[in-house]
């Protein structure tokens, strides 16, 4: 067997090489499978409405493209209004049905994809910041591809575990001296280097390859020859490179990153011959300049960090207005081409420097070498080295319970009031007249006014809340921290007057950590909108202006719903009550994800109650009728024009559309 | 015993290496504070007389000390007409108007409105808004007993107690304390370096195969090992310590000030529900103990697991992750209200602010306990259950005993 073979068995199998190899690819991968949502949430739900559109516009934006997308838009608005007005028409009995039916369709077909025109638009806006670099396409894919810009820790890990041994081991059991003493042992070191270059270069390549194929197979990676100022992360970038060539750059780059790690690795150990002060450097190398330093100085830095990163390289400056003097701030300065040639071959040569540093060190030659000379060279490795461094939840117990988005609350004999002077929530017992601060945390909303009460929910004995709180940290421009908002569920017990929070989530989309800033994605934007909510024990339900959004309580999984919320809703734990577009009574069930509409009930409003359902018949101008939850036993309850109802355990409430007035109507048991 | 810990010791952790990394560690450290004044700090423009930084300090003589009513009308008769000229967004943009102090009356009204007019509003009424806490958390307890919940009653009396007196009286300069307590960098570098520190507590002994020989001394075996233990527990204290003053020097000395140190922790605005009562620089020495539990209750879970290995570098990279699991979610943790996660994460320790910016509690056997006091008494066990671990995994002192039972078996004969 030769030398070679040797060296490659002893890192592989005695060093356990191989099995480290494995885990990082399969603790990669596994972690990017976890940790993946999709940057443009709606892009994702709206695929097909949204690839619709794509396909008429895709690439430049040309003059038709946008002449298209402006005439869409156009056609959208007119369309929902003339739907309106021929819904208005058609219950008014100035238009048949059969004409109502005909020109609905017409709108309806105009309508069809207006969720993915939304996005579509909003990506045209984008674009018209800047027509020449800028093009339509599924961006999702090539965001979570390019646009993370955070360091792979397990292939750092992984490159600490397999690098630090190569060297230290021989050293620990004082082989060094003995190797070079055999046949093979003078080349042993440059096999060593060469094997270890393999291994890293094969592991940042499956890595990136791995990433490719897995969002290659989950959004798709179309139009790689597009500008890569197409996504928004590389917005401003002054670089004439493709998508795809952005990739492999950055691949390029996250390769000769790993090696430079590998290499400096290997000189520490060469150097201290220890793995404690091996380890210590090279973590600290990456983790410290990472921690502590502007991003704009870790990506000017010859050192193994930036090229690990990679992806800011290509991405342009970032200048953000400061909030209290409103001068402009430079976050991140663009690297320019000369730059980073010239990083490159610092890097390089640095590199170069090192590796031969380690083969000189590791053949008999150095012995001859005068001490002096040697301790030059360690010298300028260090010096380069050292002046790169410093570089200058409880589940919910809930009953069976109706829910009406529009009804007051009857939680359990109390009173959800406003004070009138503090605008605090409170609960006030009906019987006794004594009021309670609805939120039990005395420091609630005291100190500041960013810490506030969103929404209620009823199921006794519990009574749930919504609470939105922002705290603001280090006040500067620039670090993420500054603002965290902070949407809560809470779950207070009526009867013991016991509060447990059931569900937090962060809302914004920029986060940093330790000064390290990351883009999490738009998805839980919907909570800061939200207006009203309802849960199960899966789910909760958030409702904002433009539809309701289920999320799962123990996944997590967000699911946004094409419920209308312009009405009432109501939930029964099972199914969720709404009047569609078209202003009939549809029930959707939760759990097989069904809808049923009720072709016979057209309402101008509705609320239910456990029997029944109270609908203000839109058909028969406003009286108010009630039927089962099946729609049966219709009953005429009142023939006063009527615009809204609502309902508590003993009455209805009817607003009467001549008076105004409120008509309380006592329920029949 | 005692000069066996101080053999350790010098054995250990008086080595170059480790000195030169401290040295490293503290010039980066000081470095990174600099570097937060000039980022963070509007003060850091320059000693101009149109700078902020001169401007600020000249009024600081008018408004410092006791928050009078006199006081309060100053500020404001100099506020309000800026404020009032600049609403509107008209004003001129003038950046050398020799009337202003500033040179520009949007830079006036800027400074004077964050370094002076909302500062003084909030410590005026924080006596308000502590008081409504107050009568908050009793009306809260008398609603609790009526309804037998007997935890929740004295988790508000508790509530009651802490923030009855508050009260901020006198006006200074809290801007430096502010960054001082969100400040974690140096907390990443102690990590470090203990775990470079104690991670060859026991292995290079087993590199060497001294663990054996070890073992012959009378010296040796569990004794050592607790000499072992004491010496990087004293050592990671000494280092955690080092960083904490390095930290509290190194800001007042890049600020220029260590104004502000007799005014309540509360004054800082992030701290405005803090769990405990004391003063700016009563608190900077509290953080840097508790600072030091936390750092020594990872170092010893450090020394645990490198127990079981004979060379450095999967304990290393295994504490190395850890320790990167712990900062990440600890960091990550520190905004959600999951008080348990915060307590059982010792990274809380080390960047304290997390446990003593909210008042917070657990209940223990009915009994509300402040999440700081919790996650201290859970650090030390952890602490001391990794110590009892490592005592009892550690090898007896079996040769020598045998050796001397040989020899006395021989004299008898």
């Amino acid at each position: 067997m030769s030398g070679f073979m040797y060296e490659v068995k002893k890192i592989m199998f005695h060093q356990r090489g191989l099995f480290y190899i494995a885990l990082v690819l399969l603790l990669g991968t596994v972690w990017l499978a976890l940790s993946d949502s999709p940057y443009d949430n709606a892009m994702e739900q709206y695929k097909n409405e949204y690839e619709w559109y794509l396909e008429k516009v895709n690439g430049y934006c040309t003059e038709e493209s946008s002449l298209y997308l402006e005439q869409e838009a156009e056609r959208i608005a007119e369309a929902k209004e003339r739907e309106n007005s021929l819904l208005e028409n058609y219950y008014d009995g100035k238009i048949s049905e059969s004409e109502y039916k005909k020109e609905s369709r017409e709108m309806e077909k105009v309508l069809e994809q207006q969720n993915g025109f939304e996005v579509i638009y909003q990506q045209y806006l984008y674009i018209c910041e800047n027509v020449g670099n800028r093009c339509f396409l599924q961006t999702n894919g090539w965001m979570g591809l390019l646009g993370k810009g955070t360091l792979n820790f397990i292939l750092f890990l992984g490159i600490l575990l397999i690098a630090t041994p190569v060297f230290c081991s021989e050293y620990s059991c004082q082989m060094d001296t003995l190797i070079l003493t055999s046949r093979e042992g003078r080349k042993s070191s440059l096999y060593k280097l060469l094997i270890m270059i393999t291994v890293v270069l094969f592991l940042s390549l499956s890595i990136s390859l791995i990433e490719y194929e897995f969002y290659r197979f989950k959004y798709g990676l179309p139009n790689g020859d597009y500008p890569i100022q197409s996504i928004r992360y590389f917005a401003d970038s002054s670089k004439g490179i493709s998508l795809l060539e952005g990739y492999v750059y950055i691949g390029l780059l996250r390769m000769f990153g790993g090696v430079f790690l590998t290499i400096l690795l290997m000189f520490l150990s060469v150097l201290a011959k220890k793995y404690a002060i091996t380890l210590l450097t090279g973590a600290v190398s990456v983790i410290i300049p990472y921690i502590g330093l502007s991003k704009t100085s870790v990506y000017r830095l010859p050192l193994p960090l930036p090229f690990l990163l990679g992806t800011d390289f290509f991405s342009g400056d970032i200048v953000l207005s400061d909030a209290l003097t409103g001068d402009d701030k430079i976050i991140f300065a663009e690297v320019n081409t000369v730059m980073l040639l010239t990083l490159l071959f610092v890097s390089v040569f640095l590199c170069t420097l090192a590796v031969v540093w380690i083969l000189r060190r590791n053949s008999n030659r150095w012995l001859m070498r005068s001490g002096q000379k040697k301790r030059a060279e360690v010298f300028v490795v260090i010096l380069s080295l050292a002046l790169a461094l410093t570089g200058c939840s409880g589940r919910g117990k809930t009953e069976s319970v109706v829910y009406n988005s529009s009804a007051d609350y009857d939680c359990m004999g109390y009173e959800i009031i406003r004070d009138a002077g503090t605008f605090d929530y409170c609960l006030k017992n009906t019987s006794t007249g004594a009021t309670y601060s609805l939120v039990r945390s005395p420091m609630f909303g005291v100190f500041s006014d960013e810490e506030e009460v969103r929404a209620f929910y009823v199921c006794p004995p519990y009574l749930y809340y919504t609470t939105s709180v922002m705290e603001s940290y280090v006040n500067r421009v620039g670090n993420y921290n500054s603002n965290i908002t902070k949407v809560s569920v809470i779950e207070l017990n009526l009867n013991t007057f016991e509060e447990k929070i059931i569900f937090e989530q962060i809302t914004n989309s920029g986060r940093s950590l330790l000064g390290i800033d990351y883009v999490t994605g738009d998805k839980w934007k919907f909570l800061d909108f939200h207006h009203a909510f309802f849960l199960s024990d899966e789910n909760i339900f958030f409702i904002d202006n433009d539809g309701i959004t289920k999320v799962n309580r123990s996944t997590r999984k967000i699911v946004k719903l094409d419920i209308p919320t312009n009405g009432n809703i109501s939930f029964d734990g099972e199914s969720i009550f709404y009047k569609n577009k078209q202003g009939v009574l549809t029930r959707y069930y939760v759990s097989s994800n069904e809808t049923y509409t009720y072709e016979n009930i057209v309402a101008y409003d509705f609320c239910m109650d456990e029997q029944s359902i109270y609908y203000v018949s839109r058909t028969d101008g406003g009286c108010l009728y009630s039927c089962g939850k099946d729609g049966n036993n219709r009953e005429l309850i009142s023939n006063i024009p009527a615009m809204s109802v609502t309902c508590d355990t003993g009455n209805i409430y009817v607003l009467s559309k001549e008076g105004g007035e409120e008509i309380v109507i006592q329920k029949k048991h | 015993m005692t000069r066996l810990i101080k053999y350790e010791f010098y054995k250990l952790f008086c080595k170059r290496s480790i000195l030169v990394v401290l040295i490293l560690f503290s010039v980066m450290n000081l470095f990174k504070i600099n570097s937060e004044f000039h980022s963070y700090s509007y003060l850091a423009d320059g000693n101009d007389s149109c700078s902020w930084n001169s401007v600020y300090w000249q009024l600081y003589e008018n408004y410092r000390g006791e928050i009078t009513a006199e006081k309060i009308n100053h500020l404001l008769s100099i506020y309000q007409p800026l404020a009032d000229a600049t609403a509107d967004m008209t004003a001129s943009t003038a950046k050398d108007n020799p009337d202003m102090m500033t040179g520009n009356i949007y830079s006036d009204r800027n400074i004077l409105e964050k370094y002076y007019v909302k500062p003084m509003e909030y410590f005026y009424h924080y006596r308000t808004y502590a008081l409504k806490v107050a009568e908050r958390a009793k009306e809260n307890a008398a609603v609790y007993k009526e309804r037998g919940q007997t935890y929740e009653v004295r988790k508000n009396s508790v509530i009651y107690n802490l923030y009855s007196g508050r009260n901020i009286k006198a006006f200074a300069y809290e801007e430096m304390y502010n960054y001082y307590l969100n400040y974690d960098f140096s907390g990443i570098l102690v990590l470090f370096l203990c775990l470079y520190g104690v991670i060859g507590t026991f292995v290079c002994e087993k590199e060497t195969q001294m663990d054996m020989l070890l073992l012959t001394n009378p010296g040796g075996g569990k004794k050592t090992t607790l000499a072992k233990i004491a010496a990087a527990s004293l050592f990671v204290i000494s280092v955690a310590v080092w960083f904490s003053v390095v930290d509290y020097i190194g800001f007042a000395y890049f600020f220029g000030t260590e104004e502000g140190g007799n005014l309540p922790l509360y004054a800082v605005s992030n701290f405005s529900t803090a769990a405990v009562n004391c003063n700016l620089w009563q608190y900077a020495i509290l953080s840097a103990l508790i600072r030091a539990v936390g750092v020594w209750t990872m170092s010893m879970v450090f020394l645990l697991i490198s127990m079981f290995w004979r060379n450095t570098l999967v304990p290393f990279v295994a504490d190395f992750g850890a320790a990167l699991c712990f900062i990440i979610t600890g960091a990550s943790q520190s905004y959600f209200s999951n008080i348990w996660l915060k307590i059982i994460n010792p990274y809380s320790l080390l960047a304290n602010r997390i446990l003593f910016s909210k008042t917070e509690f657990i209940g223990f056997a009915g009994y509300p306990i402040q999440s700081f006091q919790a996650a201290i008494f859970l650090g030390i066990t952890v602490g001391v259950v990794s110590i009892t671990a490592m005592m009892m995994l550690s090898k007896r002192n079996s040769y020598c005993r045998e050796r001397r039972i040989k020899c006395l078996d021989l004299c008898t004969k």
